[in-house]
């Protein structure tokens, strides 16, 4: 061995190392994304401690006022940096909120604060070069707390008693005539079986003030029978069912007006692109699809993303 | 160059340790508010007519039905002999998985309605109610008369 080999350290090993810096310096010119700040024209409005909370740990990745360090502009660092910029601004921008329609505002925060209690945002690779965006667990209750406090639970509505009775009276009376199905911009089909399906559980929702039903086909119930439900196997459908809530005199909710049913499909090949789901939600009794382009599915992957562990599927199911 | 023989299992065990753990299937049912399986529920094929939530008490219900029982309710009409009703109820608990939702806990009651023919009435209705921690019959008939009154007096849900 040490014969006729000259040590390789000057032969190989030197040029490759300036070999390498050479490159780390090209890099940092080439191909360089840009991130810019575009104008705040409409930014969130909330309390000062919360504004806060959001400033130091999500501006970032979700509002046009993006502070990088000199530490985020070196490459390869920066180009990840810029991509979670744009994809972070896509989803969620707290500079542009006030484009946002109301409830879809109270929506967004309550996803934000579930990610945060999920441990997905900041994401880790971001905290752990910035350790001062964390969100300790003193931020959190803030936060909560916040949200809690925008919750008003209003006994009887009449304007929802109304509705559901107006939905009730044209479902009761429905007869067998069939319209044309209602497809989904990435093409999934209405099904229209999903309520004789097997019930998987149910969820009251405080955060928007429904009531849900989620039910599964049989071979969801087969998978939660043998308790294999991490992964899903191919084929698993749920339906979820989304109700008004109304409230009776006696303080018992029931469900109001049908709002929409969603729909994920397993197929780990069909749907790779979309974390193995095939996702549809249709809403109100005419079953309108929702979403005018098949991207509407990275909104609902976003929102299920914390459950990554659980095959994105966030119901613990009850055996029936 | 050793080196580099040891770098790349090194980087590899930091890769899977890195990546997430799958929690098996069996950890993630929701068990304390699933149905003892002596009870065989799914097997009776019902589904789903209502859900409903008691603030006060802090419990979640689901009213499930055979076909009968589903047109018979959507349609107005008194019970008919054949019709299958359940009533679950179960003490909420708070969603660990998302803030702002709560889902079923303990499994608190399941109340059991069966009709069939009676002659000169529309139909004989049994009650059954099964409670606590083996889910066993409760033999108290006081309430049944409005417990069965209750049920039946669910509107089923809106499902196009
Ligand atoms: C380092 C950048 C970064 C930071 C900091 C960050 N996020 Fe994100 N966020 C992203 C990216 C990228 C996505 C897109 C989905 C993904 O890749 O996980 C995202 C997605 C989201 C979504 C889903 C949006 C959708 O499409 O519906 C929410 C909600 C969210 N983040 C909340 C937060 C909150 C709240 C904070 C602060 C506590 C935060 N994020 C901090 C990068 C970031
Ligand atoms: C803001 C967050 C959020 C978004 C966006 C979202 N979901 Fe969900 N989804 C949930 C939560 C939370 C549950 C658990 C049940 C519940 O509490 O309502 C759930 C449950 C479901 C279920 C039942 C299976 C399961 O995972 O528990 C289906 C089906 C479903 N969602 C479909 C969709 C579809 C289709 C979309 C997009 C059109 C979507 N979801 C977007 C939060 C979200």
């Amino acid at each position: 061995m040490s014969t006729a080999a000259k040590p390789p350290l000057k032969r190989i090993v030197l040029p490759v190392f300036f070999a390498l810096i050479f490159c780390f310096i090209v890099l940092q010119f080439v191909n360089r994304p840009l991130i810019t700040n575009p104008p705040v024209t409409g930014e969130i409005e909330a309390p000062a401690q919360v504004k806060a909370i959001l400033k130091k740990a999500c501006y970032d990745c979700h509002s046009n006022e993006t502070n990088l360090r000199w530490y985020d502009k070196v490459n390869p660092v920066y180009h990840m940096v810029a991509e979670d910029v744009t994809e972070g601004r896509k989803g969620l921008n707290f500079s542009t909120w006030k484009d946002l329609a109301a409830p879809d505002q109270k929506g967004k925060l309550w996803e934000a604060v579930n990610q945060i209690i999920a441990g997905a945002m900041p994401l880790k690779n971001y905290t752990a070069v910035h350790p001062g965006a964390k969100v300790s667990l003193e931020d959190l209750a803030v936060l909560k707390k916040y949200l809690s406090d925008m919750v008003v639970s209003k006994p009887a509505d009449t304007s929802k008693t109304n509705a559901l009775d107006k939905q009730y009276k044209n479902w009761t009376k429905e007869t067998a005539a069939q319209t044309a199905p209602s497809v989904s911009s990435n093409g999934i089909a209405y099904i229209p079986d999903y309520k004789n399906w097997q019930v998987i559980s149910t969820t009251d929702r405080v955060d928007n003030g429904s009531m849900r039903v989620i039910t599964g086909n049989d071979i969801a119930i087969k998978a939660i029978k043998e308790n294999h439900i991490n992964p899903w196997p191919n084929g698993t459908i749920f339906a979820k069912i989304g109700w008004d809530k109304i409230a009776d005199v006696d303080g018992n909710v029931h469900t109001g007006a049908f709002k929409q049913v969603e729909f994920m499909i397993k197929d780990d090949k069909k749907y790779a692109s979309t974390k193995g789901w095939g996702f549809a939600r249709f809403k109100t009794p005419k079953l309108l699809p929702y979403g005018k382009t098949k991207l509407f599915a990275t909104e609902c992957v976003n929102c299920h993303r914390p459950e990554s562990a659980n095959d994105f599927v966030f119901t613990s199911p009850v055996k029936h | 160059m050793r080196s580099s023989y040891l770098l790349l299992p090194a980087l590899l065990l930091f890769l899977v340790s890195c990546s997430e753990k799958h929690p098996d299937g069996a950890s993630l049912i929701n068990k304390e508010a699933s149905l003892p399986a002596a009870f065989n529920f799914s097997k009776m094929g019902l589904k789903v007519i209502t859900s409903s939530i008691n603030k006060k008490q802090g419990t979640m219900s689901t009213l499930y039905g055979n076909d009968l029982a589903l047109n018979t309710a959507k349609a107005g009409r008194p019970a008919q002999p054949g019709e299958v009703l359940a009533l679950i109820t179960w003490k909420q608990k708070d969603d660990d998985r998302w803030f702002g939702a709560k889902i079923p806990g303990k499994l608190q009651s399941m109340e059991m309605i069966n009709t069939t023919a009676a002659p000169g009435a529309a139909a004989t209705v049994t009650y059954k109610h099964y409670d606590g921690d083996q889910m066993a019959l409760n033999p108290d008939t006081l309430v049944n008369q409005e417990r069965i009154k209750y049920i039946f007096d669910q509107k089923p849900s809106v499902m196009p």
